[in-house]
Formats: structure tokens, C-alpha cells, sequence
């Protein structure tokens, strides 16, 4: 008993998503592991607020797109059976918030996804978003890094959103 | 919750503040995308106590709410459509061969003999039928069987002609099949014969709840009691051929024969055309498969051609072993002193009369008509819901109740077939002229259709499908008008519901196109915003809280606002004007005296007047009636209020260039202040 206690992946995870490629990657993979131990998972969308805006302010459009983020991935969970809340935050910045909503909630994981892209000439880019979580998460990090082959039949612009909502705008 | 009152999070570093959005719909809506929301169960639950008791009440009638995405796709096997879609065809082998020999006992024990020539006979047109159901299906592959066809390929009304014997044919599947189930149980209980009616009565009312829940064609639900039917059976007609064949077993028919008459007809040729008609009933639901094509796993129409085929082997094997075991042991149907059915005394014969296996044979047999009879409850709504979709039958019958179940139609097949089965006293022997001319008028018509499709599409081999519709067109023409003229004069009846049927659909359909039409926009036109006038007409009681909310929303549709008072005491309405004038002085008020105590009328003939007066040259405004409206809290307020506002409101639903606005005054909605007039 104690040690299947002990291979339980998580108690309680958050999905960090970002309106990019990897979100669907990011909530099954969450799903399939709350199975496992009958975990809670928060999945948390981030809106950046840039410093032109007031932090509180309505942004309605944004809303819109971010709630029918975190329906989505309330939808693959009731399909899963498995206990999901969303979560939606406006914060200056996406990783933080993140790091911040997961210690306030109490989880022991962050799950986060990563867009394969590279820079001009080929490096592989990480951004800024993953780093952080990796730098100042108290609990566990798993990174649903998106496969190559999905990132090549990506367009241009829908990779440019992917960077921008992973937090370098 | 405004941006001000939205709390700020701090997180671990000075600067690292956040704040959480609400999501209000969530409990109620999904979006799927931008300015896309889609309602949850929530949504739909009932906000009243009264809704939520009537709720609770059909949860445990009906179950829960089922949303579309819930809908099953089960693809058939063969094995299982095979169960599926033989158990209508199937199940009339238990009272085809019965009604036979109820033709050819007029006629005495040796024309008996003939019973077998003709289940052969029979056979035969079902060989030819299926071979030309088997073209349908791979024609088309998309399903809908007759209507479809004839829908593509002749003109309107055949079609039309088609739905109606189909809706007729599944209205009489569950008369007939319950009756005979019902006599299946009366032939092995004996002592349930006062019941035999309200069995089936019973039987119909437990299947409109089991559909009403969503009750599908679910594979095992009707595998087990079909494969029992089919495997005792075959055993039954095994047994049968062994003991007359090989052990030389029979028995003469009973003298004199039970039903028959003193003197016996000559057996004519009259005779034999009506003792075919009525074994014909054999074909009854051969059609099935070719209603559900895409059912079927992949390769569909193959699948379902070999599934068809499979279907009619089985039901001419059984048809003609019961009629073959029946004649060799000298069965008759016998009515007296309690009504036994052939294939009761066939099992009763080689099973035992009481035995384990007579009562098990039974209950297969009662068990495999009952699903019969619930087939039609998956096709008699699905057709009305197509029928609905193209403008033929009310558009109830194309909306989908709480379980997914297309419910108006599944209560109106109930209720028809109820009404048949009572005045016809549950009798299996009167209801099935009904239900032949029906089959045969669809098949006649949906090979003729396939004949026009094969003229017009001319595929690979079309010379041979053309062939064997042609074949099967002309061969069911022809039972068709044997059954009508040798079932005269109760088939008479289905030569006047057919019409009537198609005439009703007609009406429905013109009804539909004229309103189409005149609601129609034309594609390329832009719509303007509003020239004409608008003014606003308040009708009045008085000065109360509801009038002002009244009056404030008149004010927000136009400028010219004027509360009319309809009064048969001028001193209350003098009164009531100098209220007005000081209270809300920027609304003109009309008092109207009406020395008569009516209301309406004069609320309309002042309406008129200021119609009349409007200046010529330029279109009449649009007139807002806003009427002030006291919500009830419960239901016995309702009788106490309103009554005055319904009225008016009835009255000018309807009256030209008026638009009838409701304002509902909620007593918790409106603070006391609220209701002094604004400041000037």
C-alpha cells in the first residue's frame, strides 16, 4: 500500500497554458497522470497585462480567448473523469504568476509546455517563461516540450503567438 | 465584481502582484471560442420550486438530461445488426403461417393442403423482395430506404405516398406486434385471456417509457431474445421434419374444423389470392435493413446486403417450416373456447404442451414481438423528424427531447397505435389487413423509384438491377392490390388514411412555404436602419410603481410617450390626473371615459383614432403599446393579477404596425425611492 502511495505522480498539479500548441499536450498529459493517483489539477492561464494597462482592467477580448482556453481543458478532463478547476490570472509576468498560483493553491507539480522553436540561425529557443519555473518552483516541474514535427506544420504566426503568450511579448 | 473591487495577489517578491479574473459563466456556459458559448445542463435546470418538483419527476420517468454529445455511434456488426433488423421480419413468421390457414379453413380440411404451395409462394416474393432491397442498400448507402428513394428519384407526391404507408406500417408494427405477443402469452396462460388487451396495452405504454428515456437499438438488448427466438425455432422445425419425415408421424385436422363454416367454400381461385394476401404479412419489416445502412461497420452496404440476405434465408426457412409442420400435424387456429395460435400448438406438439421448453418457446416468441414492436419506436420518429426537416409534418417532431429521443413522435406513434389496438379488441387477425396494403404501396413505390435510377444513373450493371426491381416493382404492385381487394373491406381503410395523410402533409408543407416566404430577406439586401416614427402608448390603472418602471422604459424607446387611462369614473380619473401632472408632468396623460366599463375595446378604438390622424404621405409610426405588469410570486397570484394585461395583450397581438412590450414589476426588484418620478 505505502508503495503505491509512493508511485502516485501528484496530489494536486497546475497546468500552466498558454494559448499555444502545447496546451492540449499539457492537459492530457496532466490527466492521464491525476488518474493515476486521483489527483486535482488547476489549470492557470495567464494573461499578461503590459504596463500601459492597468493590472484590474477588463480585458474582455483576452477573457474570452483565455476562458474558452481553460473550457477546453475542462472538457478534456470531465472526458478523462478527473477533477479540474481553471484558474485565470492578469499579472505582469506569466512565470511568476505562475510559481506564485501554484504555491498559493498548494500543488506539488507544474506542468508546463514548451514550444519547439529556434532563433534566427538555428539555436534552440527555451524563452524566458520555462527557466523561471525551473529557477523558482518549490514543487516538482514537468515540461511537455511540443514535438518537432508539430512545430514544422505550424504557421508562422500561430508560433509567433505561441512566443508571445509563453511570455516575451 | 467592477476592477476596483478585483483583490490583488501578492506573490513571493515585492513586485510580483496578480489578480484573479472571475468566470461568472461557468457554471452555466463553455466557450469554445470568441462570442461562442455553449449552454451546460445548468443552464437548462429550472429556477422555480414548482420547475424543479416537475423535474425531479421526469428525472425518475425519463432519467437524466442527456446532451448531444452523449449520442451513441455504435457500429453494427453483422451478428448484431443481424439481431437488430431481423426482429421485425422475424417475429411476423409467428403469425404468418396462422393467418393462412385462417383463409383456407373456410374451405375444409382438405384445402389445408394448399397452405404449403402458398408459404412457398410467399417465399418466393420475399426472395424477389430482398433482392431488390439489396440494390437499395447499395444504391444508397446512406440510408432512409423508400423514402429516400423515392424522395431522389419521382416526383413529390410518390414520396409522399411513401411516408405515409411507411408511418401507417410502423403504426401498425406495434398494433400487430403487441396483439400477437399478447396472444402469445393468452395461448400459454390461458387463464389471461380477459387480459389479452390490456397486456398490450401495458406492453406499448412500458416501450414509450423505455424509448422516451433514450431506449436504443442497443445490439445485446435485442440479440439474446432474437437469437432464442431463431435458435428454438429452427430446433422446433428440426424436431418437426424428424418426426414426420423419418418417423412418419402426423395428424388429420380436427373435424369439423374450429371456425369453419357449415357448408365449405369452393375453393376458388379467390380463395387462394386471399390466403396469399394474407401470408404476404410475411414480408412485413423486410425493409428494415435498407433504413439502416449506415449502422453498419465498414464496408456498409456490403454488410448490409449480406445482412439482408441472411434475414429473408431465415425468415423463409421458418415461415415455411411452421407452415409445413403445422399442416403435417393437423393444426388449425382455435378461438373456442380460448384463442390458441398456430405456432402455440405447433410447440405445444413437439415441445409438449405445458413442457419447459413450450413455456420457454413462448416467451421467445411474446419477447422477439414486443422488440418488433419497439423498431418502429427508432423509425416511425426518426421518419417523422425528416419529414418535419423538409416541411411536411409539424417541426415538434424534428426536436429532440431531454434523452435524445425525438419524443412528439414517439408519443403520437404510441398513442395512434393504442387507439388501433383498443377498437380492434387487440385481434391479430383484424388489424393485419391494415397493416399489408401499407408495406406493399411503400415497396411498390420505392422499386419503382430504383427503376428510375437505374434509367438515369446507368451505372455498371444496371441492366441487371434494373431487371430485378422491375421484377420486384411489378410483384409487389400486384400483391398490393390483391391484399387491397382481397382484405376489403378493412384495407379499404388504408385506401382513404393514405390520402388523407398525404392531403394533411400538403396543407402542412404550403403552410410552411408561404410563411418561409414571407419571412424570407433577400440575400443581397442591406438592411437600413429605421425611418418611421415610434411612439409610445402606456395604458394605465393608475399611478403605481409598476406604471413608472412602465413609463420610464416608454421613455427609453421614444420621445413621444402618452399614458391612456381607461376609466368609468371621472372623478377617480380627475383625481388620478392631478396626481399625474404633478408626479410625472413631462408624460402627457389620456383619459378616456368609458361609460360602458369595457376596456379593451376603447384602448383599441383610441389606437385607431390615432392612426387616422396621422398625416398622410408618410408611413404609419410604429406604435409601442408598453403595458406595466405585476409579476406573481406564486402560482395562486397569477389568478389574482393581470387579468387586464393578458386581456390587452391578446387584443393587440396581431393589430398592424403595433409592437406589444411587456414590463414585468418584481416586488423585491424596486427599492421605495425608486419609484418617485425623476427630477424635472
Amino acid at each position: 500500500m505505502a508503495e503505491q502511495k509512493q508511485r502516485v505522480p501528484f496530489r494536486k498539479a497546475v497546468l500552466g497554458l498558454n494559448g499555444g500548441p502545447t496546451d492540449e499536450l499539457v492537459v492530457h498529459l496532466g490527466c492521464q497522470l491525476a488518474k493515476v493517483g486521483n489527483a486535482e489539477l488547476v489549470a492557470v492561464h495567464v494573461i499578461e497585462v503590459n504596463w500601459r494597462h492597468e493590472l484590474s482592467e477588463e480585458l474582455t477580448a483576452e477573457n474570452e480567448t483565455a476562458s474558452a482556453l481553460l473550457d477546453m481543458a475542462e472538457g478534456i478532463a470531465e472526458q478523462y473523469k478527473v477533477k479540474l478547476s481553471g484558474d485565470l490570472i492578469q499579472a505582469r509576468e506569466v512565470a511568476a504568476a505562475l510559481v506564485d498560483e501554484a504555491i498559493e493553491v498548494g500543488a506539488d507539480t507544474i506542468i508546463v509546455g514548451l514550444p519547439y522553436r529556434q532563433r534566427f540561425g538555428g539555436d534552440f529557443a527555451i524563452g524566458d517563461a520555462v527557466p523561471y519555473v525551473f529557477q523558482n518552483a518549490p514543487c516538482q516541474v514537468i515540461v511537455v516540450r511540443e514535438p518537432v514535427a508539430s512545430s514544422t506544420e505550424r504557421q508562422p504566426d500561430t508560433s509567433e503567438l505561441a512566443l508571445a503568450a509563453a511570455g516575451r511579448r | 465584481m467592477t476592477d476596483s473591487q478585483k483583490p490583488w495577489l501578492h506573490g513571493r517578491k515585492p513586485g510580483d502582484r496578480r489578480v484573479r479574473v472571475g468566470r461568472p459563466h461557468t457554471p452555466y456556459f463553455r466557450y469554445s471560442g470568441p462570442g461562442t458559448l455553449v449552454a451546460r445542463e445548468a443552464a437548462s435546470a429550472p429556477r422555480t420550486a414548482s420547475g424543479r418538483m416537475v423535474e425531479r419527476v421526469r428525472h425518475v420517468l425519463f432519467g437524466r438530461r442527456l446532451s448531444i454529445h452523449e449520442e451513441g455511434n455504435e457500429r453494427l456488426s453483422k451478428k448484431k445488426a443481424l439481431a437488430i433488423f431481423s426482429s421485425d421480419p422475424i417475429s411476423s413468421s409467428a403469425y404468418a403461417t396462422e393467418e393462412i390457414l385462417r383463409v383456407l379453413v373456410l374451405a375444409g380440411a382438405a384445402v389445408l393442403l394448399v397452405s404449403l404451395p402458398i408459404a412457398i409462394a410467399v417465399a418466393v416474393l420475399l426472395t424477389v423482395v430482398s433482392l431488390s432491397y439489396r440494390q437499395i442498400v447499395r444504391a444508397y448507402p446512406s440510408g432512409g430506404g423508400d423514402y429516400a428513394v423515392a424522395r431522389r428519384n419521382l416526383p413529390r407526391m410518390a414520396s409522399l405516398i411513401v411516408a405515409a404507408a411507411l408511418l401507417l406500417d410502423y403504426v401498425m408494427t406495434v398494433a400487430v406486434s403487441t396483439a400477437s405477443a399478447s396472444e402469445q402469452v393468452i395461448s400459454a396462460v390461458p387463464g389471461l385471456a380477459d387480459f389479452q388487451v390490456g397486456i398490450a396495452v401495458v406492453a406499448i405504454v412500458l416501450i414509450t417509457l423505455g424509448n422516451m428515456r433514450g431506449l436504443s437499438e442497443s445490439g445485446n438488448i435485442f440479440a439474446v431474445p432474437t437469437y432464442l427466438f431463431v435458435g428454438s425455432a429452427l430446433v422446433m422445425i428440426a424436431i418437426g421434419l424428424f418426426r414426420i419425415v423419418i418417423n412418419g408421424e402426423s395428424a388429420p385436422p380436427p373435424s369439423p374444423l374450429p371456425g369453419a363454416p357449415a357448408v365449405p367454400e369452393m375453393l376458388g381461385v379467390l380463395l387462394l389470392i386471399r390466403a396469399f394476401a394474407s401470408g404476404s404479412v410475411a414480408l412485413t419489416g423486410i425493409e428494415a435493413v435498407a433504413n439502416g445502412v449506415p449502422a453498419f461497420k465498414p464496408p456498409e452496404p456490403r454488410n448490409a446486403a449480406t445482412t439482408l440476405a441472411a434475414v429473408a434465408v431465415i425468415l423463409a426457412v421458418l415461415f415455411v417450416g411452421i407452415t409445413f409442420v403445422a399442416y403435417s400435424f393437423g393444426i388449425v387456429p382455435i378461438d373456442d373456447p380460448i384463442r390458441r395460435t398456430v405456432i402455440s400448438q405447433v410447440a405445444a406438439v413437439i415441445y409438449g404442451d405445458g413442457s419447459i421448453g413450450f413455456y420457454l418457446f413462448q416467451t421467445f416468441t411474446a419477447l422477439i414481438l414486443f422488440l418488433a414492436a419497439n423498431t418502429s419506436y427508432n423509425a416511425f420518429p426518426r421518419l417523422a423528424a425528416i419529414l418535419a426537416r423538409d416541411g411536411y409534418m409539424p417541426r415538434q417532431f424534428s426536436f429532440r427531447g431531454d434523452r435524445l429521443a425525438f419524443s412528439s413522435g414517439i408519443v403520437v406513434l404510441s398513442i395512434v397505435a393504442l387507439v388501433l389496438l383498443i377498437a380492434f379488441g387487440g385481434d391479430t387477425h383484424a388489424l393485419i389487413p391494415l397493416y399489408s396494403v401499407g408495406v406493399f404501396v411503400a415497396f411498390t413505390v420505392g422499386q419503382s423509384g430504383m427503376i428510375f435510377h437505374w434509367l438515369r444513373e446507368k451505372p455498371q450493371g444496371w441492366r441487371q438491377g434494373l431487371a430485378i426491381n422491375l421484377l420486384g416493382c411489378t410483384m409487389t404492385g400486384v400483391v398490393a392490390v390483391v391484399v387491397l381487394v382481397a382484405k376489403a373491406p378493412t384495407s379499404l381503410l388504408v385506401a382513404i388514411v393514405i390520402p388523407v395523410l398525404v392531403a394533411v402533409m400538403l396543407f402542412i408543407h404550403r403552410q410552411y412555404d408561404a410563411s418561409a416566404a414571407h419571412l424570407a430577406v433577400r440575400p443581397d439586401a442591406v438592411i437600413p436602419p429605421p425611418r418611421r416614427d415610434e411612439r409610445v402608448i402606456v395604458p394605465i390603472p393608475g399611478i403605481n410603481r409598476a406604471v413608472v418602471q412602465a413609463v420610464n422604459v416608454g421613455r427609453s424607446i421614444a420621445p413621444d410617450v402618452r399614458a391612456v387611462l381607461i376609466s368609468d369614473e371621472p372623478e377617480k380619473a380627475a383625481a388620478i390626473r392631478e396626481q399625474w401632472e404633478r408626479q410625472i408632468p413631462d408624460v402627457p396623460l389620456v383619459i378616456v371615459e368609458s361609460p360602458f366599463r369595457a376596456l379593451v375595446g376603447p384602448l383599441l378604438a383610441y389606437l385607431q383614432v390615432l392612426d387616422e390622424t396621422w398625416p398622410g404621405g408618410t408611413d404609419y409610426p410604429i406604435t409601442f403599446v408598453v403595458i406595466p405588469e405585476y409579476v406573481a410570486r406564486n402560482w395562486w397570484e397569477r389568478i389574482l393579477y393581470n387579468q387586464s394585461a393578458n386581456r390587452l395583450r391578446r387584443a393587440l397581438i396581431g393589430r398592424p404596425h403595433t409592437v406589444v412590450v411587456n414590463v414585468p414589476y418584481r416586488r423585491e426588484a424596486e427599492e421605495p425611492n425608486e419609484s418617485e418620478p425623476p427630477p424635472s
